[in-house]
């Protein structure tokens, strides 16, 4: 641990620790919204400037690294210095809220008081639509601080966004401006998850227009794989079904990072198509809901008849994809031993 | 697009990322102008992530049009000339060519429309008036007697601090020091020459390189072998559009070559694309590793962590040129050529443009009278000067009464202006400051590179300020304005968001009657670096 000054009053911080870091653990919180842990210090936005002393300029607390004796700062100007940045950005923020997400742009500026003195005559960006069903994008939400493409290169190491151009112009676009779907994109939603002002969105119907902020979350494990990526499921509180699943960086298996069935693929759960008890197909053909008692009986006695008839080589046993690996060591192990078969096979594999 | 071309060309660009933007100017000038489909071709072949190339190509202002486009330059002084006029079907307007005193200037392709010619004089240091043609004529007039017989380093070192000599592409950085924090370092160390000369009103760099080309080559290795940057690589950064300097210096380093003098070392010339911040030098140092040219956080210094992390010498062309002349006579010497009892030792070299009889490229003393720079060397004023501009965009705007000023950093200083690239533009009194001052904003807010927010956003709005008061109309309010300049000057990442509010700053002093639309100025301070 080392000892360094902040606003006047004794703080420690660990060796090499962030600014930003070691300010909130001493109870000051600093404003940032280009940052994110997962990503390399940017210090774009600037929002996050203090003063250090011995420093010309503030210095952005997501970039500076405390050393032992520092003496920083967040008051004199850098309460106005936010202030104004906020303005600047405001200026052109010509859409704040295009699908939900939370917009922290919006939240700090309240915080702060700060409003646009003026719309930038060049804040208009043109349009973009992606024929892709899941996810949207709205350029006059984008304040280009550039995590979204700084996650897709650090993070996925992927070529989905870019940021394009330089002065009035520039802006983020998928490569090239093409549909993400024909990108290397693989729409795992990444870009929307670390955007602060909600820029990048969910284009899904159900639930567009609730604030994710109203709704209500529970946390769970995701079904699709064996990995175990924890997610929250977004509950409307008024319908009581799921409208979207986001998930956090301190969750330990994935550090809020999803993939495309992870993030996007929730719908069955509301299917109507979805099975939520064992059925049994009875003489007269059709399904008969069943207790799993019975339906496992119903089960072993086929596989039964399928070896008295044809041997047990006759049997295949395919694993889901969903299944972890023990779940996996107990499928192989019930086709070797208890069905006594060799042909056991997951699709993970193809 | 030539598929066949295509693939012939992609066979023999390099794979390594650093030759990004030389493979992509090859492309360009081989095949044609960048469309998605060729930057994905190129990305392919460098195996480099599509996005990767996209970001790259659309940062530069030259990728995506032919090589035999016509481009007109309309930055202040050749907008004071009539340079919009030149705009025709199909031009692209360029913010700034580096011909300042050919205004209004036009290129097309490579070539400067109705040629160019060179006003200088014979200055101790530089000696522009005598060219070089080849690297014979170099060495009768005294050269590569330096690289025959190399001076230790400490001794190069002593005689720099001797001379004052400090960095001439606008920031003023004592150069010993610099070379003594490199050579600090552990090596390998990079040495690299910036030639992105793009500061508008300035072209003494371009005349060093078309002129004394050996001279420069000269002086990089000498740095280079000074430094111990042997086993390493030199590379010299130049802007695109100076075609001329491009050819006379790679006419030189074969010459050099040729003549056994490259022997151990490396030097290569790396071709910008058209962004004015690569010559910021950390944007350039991105820029030649193959990513977009947006400056990185300062400390460290690119002299600690400089290209690919290495320490790093960069200096400006002129600067550099003036190297041999201080190590062959002294620093001493050198430094008498100015007046060194006022804290101005040395020469440098002044662009002297727009309303003066003789526009040129002069070596004067450091600290000269800016009425004696333009009678003594320019050969006068022309008609009745308006606004004058000392030193590059963001050095600030003198009154013609400040005609007897001193150039010297301390004499601006208190007229809120820099010495900067020592750029003087004069302008005639029918070109309004406000239409100078929109110009200049519209300058830098097209050259952000858009890391950063108050450079990005601060100088889009300042030009709108400035064009809605052409209107009489206030687009924000005084106390608004002074607040986002202070935003810009103390949290910019680099030199161009920084330094932007200058010459606001100084209209505001300069005519307040301008800005009356905009309310009654704040009290206090504004804030200073």
């Amino acid at each position: 641990m080392i000892e360094f000054t902040l606003d006047g009053r004794p703080a420690s911080a660990q060796e090499d620790e962030l600014l930003v870091h070691a300010a909130a653990r001493n109870g000051v919180f600093v404003p940032t919204l280009c940052h994110d842990d997962k990503l390399d210090p940017y210090g774009g936005c600037r929002m996050c400037v203090v003063g250090v002393e011995g420093s010309s300029r503030p210095l952005p607390a997501c970039a500076t690294r405390v050393s032992a004796g520092m003496v920083v700062s967040t008051n004199s100007n850098v309460p106005q210095l936010r202030k104004t940045l906020t303005e600047m950005l405001l200026s052109e923020h010509l859409n704040a809220n295009p699908g939900g997400r939370p917009n922290e742009l919006v939240d700090l500026a309240r915080e702060l008081g700060a409003e646009a003195p003026l719309v930038l005559p060049d804040a208009k960006r043109e349009p973009y639509a992606d024929r892709n069903r899941l996810m949207g994008y709205e350029p006059d939400t984008c304040i280009l601080c550039n995590r979204c493409v700084r996650y897709t290169q650090e993070v996925m190491q992927c070529s989905a966004l870019s940021l394009e151009g330089r002065g009035p112009e520039a802006r983020i676009v998928p490569t090239w401006e093409r549909s993400w779907l024909d990108t290397e994109c693989e729409l795992c939603g990444g870009c929307l998850s670390v955007c602060p002002t909600g820029a990048i969105y969910e284009k899904f119907l159900e639930g567009a227009g609730v604030e994710e902020r109203q709704l209500e979350q529970t946390k769970t494990t995701c079904t699709f794989c064996g990995v175990g990526c924890q997610i929250d499921l977004n509950v409307d509180p008024e319908t009581k079904r799921i409208v979207k699943v986001t998930s956090k960086p301190e969750y330990v298996s994935n550090e809020g990072d999803l993939c495309v069935k992870g993030r996007f693929s929730f719908n069955f759960v509301h299917h109507p198509d979805r099975l939520t008890e064992p059925l049994v197909r009875g003489e007269d053909g059709e399904l008969h809901p069943a207790t799993w008692e019975a339906a496992l009986a119903a089960a072993a006695d086929g596989l039964k008849g399928v070896i008295r008839r044809h041997s047990a080589q006759a049997i295949g046993v395919l694993a889901s994809a969903r299944l972890t690996n023990e779940e996996n060591y107990l499928i192989q192990k019930l086709a070797r031993i208890g069905l006594g078969t060799n042909s056991v096979h997951s699709c993970e594999a193809t | 697009m030539d598929v066949l071309r295509l693939a012939t060309v992609l066979e023999t660009l390099p794979r390594e990322r650093t030759r990004l933007l030389d493979n992509l100017g090859r492309l360009r000038r081989e095949v044609g102008p960048i469309t998605p489909e060729l930057s994905d071709a190129l990305a392919d072949h460098m195996r480099l992530r599509h996005g990767d190339v996209h970001e790259v190509t659309s940062f530069y202002s030259f990728l995506q049009v032919p090589v035999d486009a016509v481009r007109v330059c309309t930055g202040p002084v050749c907008d004071s000339r009539g340079g919009r006029e030149q705009l025709g079907a199909g031009a692209i307007e360029v913010p700034c060519l580096g011909h300042c005193e050919l205004a209004p200037v036009v290129l097309h392709g490579d070539e400067v429309v109705g040629g160019v010619t060179y006003s200088t004089n014979d200055g101790a240091s530089l000696g522009l008036a005598r060219r070089d043609e080849t690297l014979a004529d170099y060495e009768r007039r005294g050269g590569l007697a330096l690289l025959r017989e190399p001076l230790a380093l400490e001794r190069i070192v002593a005689e720099l601090s001797a001379s004052g000599l400090s960095g001439y592409g606008g920031a003023g950085f004592p150069t010993w020091r610099k070379w003594e924090a490199v050579a600090a370092e552990a090596g390998p160390r990079y040495v690299i020459v910036n030639a992105d000369e793009g500061e508008p009103g300035t072209i003494k760099d371009r005349y060093v390189m078309e002129l004394r080309p050996h001279l420069l080559v000269e002086a990089t290795l000498l740095a280079a072998r000074a430094l111990g940057a042997m086993e390493a690589y030199t590379y010299i950064y130049i802007r695109e559009e100076y075609a001329t300097a491009r050819a006379r210096l790679t006419a030189a380093i074969e010459e050099f070559r040729a003549a056994g003098l490259l022997e151990g070392l490396s030097l290569d010339l790396v071709v910008g694309a058209g962004a004015y911040i690569c010559g910021e030098e950390t944007a350039m140092l991105e820029s030649m590793e193959g990513r977009r040219g947006m400056p990185r956080l300062k400390p460290p210094f690119p002299s600690q962590v400089g290209y690919l992390g290495r320490p790093t010498l960069i200096q400006n062309v002129e600067t550099l040129a003036h190297v041999p002349a201080i190590l062959r006579n002294g620093g001493d010497w050198w430094a008498g050529l100015g007046s060194p009892a006022t804290g101005s030792p040395g020469v440098r070299l002044w662009s002297v443009t727009g309303a003066v009889a003789r526009p040129g490229c002069y070596e004067a003393p450091n600290g000269i009278v800016l009425r004696e720079l333009i009678d003594g060397y320019a050969a006068g004023l022309v008609g009745e000067p308006g606004a004058i501009v000392p030193g590059g965009a963001a050095s600030g705007i003198l009154p013609p009464a400040a005609l007897d000023v001193p150039l010297t950093r301390e004499a601006l200083t208190e007229w809120g202006c820099g010495v900067g690239s020592a750029a003087v533009q004069v302008f005639p009194k029918s070109y309004a400051p406000l239409r100078l001052l929109a110009e200049t904003m519209r300058f830098f807010a097209e050259e952000s590179c858009q890391k950063c927010t108050p450079c990005r956003i601060g100088n889009r709005a300042l030009h709108h300020v400035c064009e809605e008061l052409e209107h009489g109309r206030a687009a924000m309010s005084r106390r608004q304005v002074e607040e986002w300049l202070d935003a810009m000057t103390l949290t910019s990442i680099c030199g161009l968001g920084q330094a932007a509010p200058y010459p606001v700053r100084n209209a505001f002093e300069r005519w307040p009657e301008l800005f009356a639309p905009l309310g009654p100025a704040t009290l206090g301070e504004p804030a200073s670096a």
